[in-house]
């Protein structure tokens, strides 16, 4: 048995390195309890528990015996708060320890849950103290020893004394390091307030910044609580003004009643809500918004706000209408071309047939009775006649050429080229003309368009070649700045450069009737196809030299 | 030849004159009814109206047939012509302005025997009918 020197002694120990646990752990105030539990357990050679007050009742937070196995079965029973632990309580709240040297362990039953009195009873609880942990009159817990290992003395008011002060120092400690979390706490929660205040400028910035109107109403009152920039200039007012406001201070009450129909059916269905368009009466007139509302719940789901982005469309709507109107306008122009063509070739060919026939009749029948000039007048007659069904089959050509459309395949350009000569040469089998076709010519166009165009082009050539010597006309290809130039060219009359501009107008004529008969519609026909074809057309020449006409393609099936 | 008879379809008296010249200049000396729209042209076929007390023998050899016509449209009276057994087998020529790739196909695609746009040059014109006469009526062997 210790001396009560030595016991003394033994519990300066404990209390001085608790003392300087104290002042050191300032932050992890589980470690210092069960430091102190331990060394106090180690002391008195039994049981030390430290309770903590929750609500939930005492709860053990540190706990030592020097048996491991017994420890291990002590944890399990303390794992929970205590119930019904009346004497712990007690302490807690008067503030004074006691000591029970000798224990009735049958009148503690009632106390106890039936296992931990069924491990009393093994162990054999023999006494126990107990002593608050305060600190300035706020109750933290309980010390609490258990004596139960038979060679040991009986605990006395010395133990008491020395568990009252080791209690309360581990009541400082937790109050110190209570405080330390809480200060903890604050830094950390100033430290998120910051952060939090950075995330929001930058979306502030965010949605500042964004070209479309941005809102945001509360749930309830669909007040305004937030509007950005783009939207103060589509309304005409300014956030201010706005923010706490409805839409019924600002919109014709229809309006505001539709936009808040809007915002009742985003929250109730809390679905993204998009209205593709929608009529707004701002400060600068009547605009139209193409709207998304987006419902903000909380997280048990029910709604905060609604959040609403809204871009003018006003603009696009405009054009999309005028391009509309523009299709109808030119799918009308068109039906009337139409019309009109038809007509043109049916009617205005009747009258010119009626007057080469009767000329021709007055010719067959009265031919004697006119001298030669009158012969020669009724032929001019006939004549001018056929030049104007020309001219209408020619126009009606430029107009088929632009109403048709195109269907492009693989064709080769000097297939159709050798096509056209040869009908040329059927219709003047006595003409000689050198002519040079490239191979590989193939590409892809419209067949029936690049017909019209070659014959044109060719029989230009072979018109404008009729009164040179060795004419010649060639057909080829060229690469420039990595584009296929196709060309049709001819050493015939050629034409002067400060002219060439109008080579492919309608009616545009370069040479008199009497040089070199044409109506000037062969070439601007040529012109159309090639547009068609998103192609480029030109050329060049130079007077009694002879002309290029060159070609690109583009793609024909582009919109 | 004689009893071989033409009809032609003309509305315009102009072109009507002109064909008729043109067919005494072919030395085309058969019978040519002319009828001058679409109802008419019925009429005549089929043995109706003005024609009802046409001999059903007589059945022309060949049909020329504008395509503008008042009342009926040639395509019309050519889908009826092919939709009689009477007169479905008919040879049908299309005599038109018109060039316009849609009544070529449309034309066709009733069953127009032939399709011949009438040029402005008399001349030509004289020279296509001749050879529409010569043709329709002593080269082809008609249905019997």
């Amino acid at each position: 048995m210790p001396t009560e020197v030595e016991r003394l002694r033994a519990g300066m120990r404990v209390l001085s390195s608790a003392i300087a646990a104290v002042a050191e752990a300032t932050t992890d105030s589980q470690r210092l309890l069960e430091t102190l539990v331990r060394q106090a357990a180690e002391l008195i050679q039994d049981t030390c528990i430290v309770l903590l007050k929750t609500p939930e009742g005492p709860t053990a937070a540190a706990l030592y015996d020097p048996d491991p196995v017994l420890l291990e079965e002590l944890r399990g029973l303390y794992e929970k708060p205590l119930a019904g632990a009346a004497i712990t309580i007690q302490a807690m709240q008067s503030g004074k320890g006691a000591v029970f040297p000798t224990l009735d362990l049958e009148a503690t039953r009632s106390h106890v849950s039936p296992e931990m009195y069924a491990t009393f009873q093994r162990i054999g609880l023999s006494g126990s103290l107990i002593v608050p942990m305060r600190v300035q009159g706020e109750p933290y817990g309980a010390l609490t020893i258990l004596r139960h290992r038979q060679h040991h003395r009986e605990l006395d008011e010395l133990d008491l004394e020395f568990a009252q002060d080791l209690a309360n120092h581990a009541a400082i400690a937790i109050a110190n390091a209570r405080r330390v979390d809480a200060l903890r706490e604050n830094e950390e929660l100033r430290h998120a307030k910051e952060q939090l205040g950075r995330a929001n400028k930058f979306l502030d910035a965010i949605i500042e910044n964004i070209p479309d109107m941005v809102f945001v109403k509360d749930a309830t009152k669909l007040a305004f609580t937030r509007f950005n920039r783009a939207g103060e200039e589509l309304i005409g007012v300014s956030r201010d003004a706005m923010i706490g406001k409805t839409d019924y201070d600002f919109f014709p009450p229809e309006e505001a009643m539709h936009f808040q129909g809007m915002d009742r059916e985003t929250l109730r269905n809390k679905v993204l809500v998009d209205i593709p368009e929608e009529p707004i009466h701002t400060a600068h007139g009547k605009r139209w918004l193409h709207t998304k509302k987006v419902p903000i719940v909380d997280e048990a789901g029910e709604p905060l706000y609604l959040l609403g982005i809204s871009q003018d469309i006003t603009n696009a709507k405009h054009h999309k209408q005028a391009l509309l109107d523009a299709k109808d306008r030119a799918e009308s122009a068109n039906k009337e071309l139409e019309a009109f063509s038809y007509s043109v070739a049916h009617d205005l060919r009747a009258p010119l047939r009626a007057i080469d026939g009767f000329s021709q009749a007055l010719f067959e029948d009265y031919g004697e009775r006119l001298d030669d000039e009158g012969n020669r007048l009724l032929h001019r007659v006939r004549e001018q006649a056929q030049r104007m069904a020309v001219l209408i089959d020619d126009l009606l050509a430029l107009s088929r050429v632009t109403r048709h459309d195109l269907s492009p395949e693989q064709i080769d350009l000097g297939a159709i080229a050798s096509n056209s000569l040869a009908q040329l040469q059927r219709a003047e089998p006595d003409r000689v003309v050198e002519i040079q076709i490239s191979k590989s010519l193939s590409t892809v166009a419209d067949p029936r368009m690049m017909g019209i165009a070659f014959d044109n082009l060719i029989g230009n050539a072979w018109k404008f070649t009729s009164k040179t010597e060795g004419s010649r006309i060639e057909v080829g290809q060229l690469h420039k700045d990595s584009e296929r130039v196709f060309f049709v060219r001819d050493n015939g009359a050629g034409f002067d450069r400060q002219y060439a501009h109008k080579l492919f107008g309608v009616f545009q004529r370069l040479h008199t009737e009497r040089e070199f008969p044409g109506t000037g519609i062969g070439l601007a026909t040529v012109a159309r196809i090639i547009l068609r074809h998103r192609g480029r057309v030109w050329a060049e020449g130079e007077p009694g030299k002879g002309a290029t006409f060159f070609f690109t393609l583009g793609d024909p099936e582009a919109p | 030849m004689k009893d071989k008879i033409i009809l032609l379809v003309e509305d315009n008296q102009n072109d009507e004159e002109l064909t008729l010249r043109a067919l005494k200049k072919s030395q085309i000396m058969n019978r040519v009814v002319v009828v001058r729209d679409g109802v008419e042209a019925l009429d005549y076929l089929f043995g109706r109206g003005a024609y009802a007390s046409r001999p059903s023998s007589e059945i022309p050899q060949v049909i020329l047939l504008d395509l503008k016509l008042p009342k009926i449209d040639g395509l019309e009276v050519l889908r009826a012509i092919r939709a009689d057994d009477r007169t479905k087998l008919l040879p049908v020529v299309i005599l038109t302005s018109s060039l316009e790739d849609q009544d070529l196909i449309k034309s066709y695609g009733l069953g127009a025997n032939s399709y011949v746009r009438k040029p402005v040059d008399f001349v030509q014109f004289v020279d296509a009918v001749k050879q529409l006469g010569l043709y329709w009526l002593v080269i082809n062997q008609p249905a019997p």
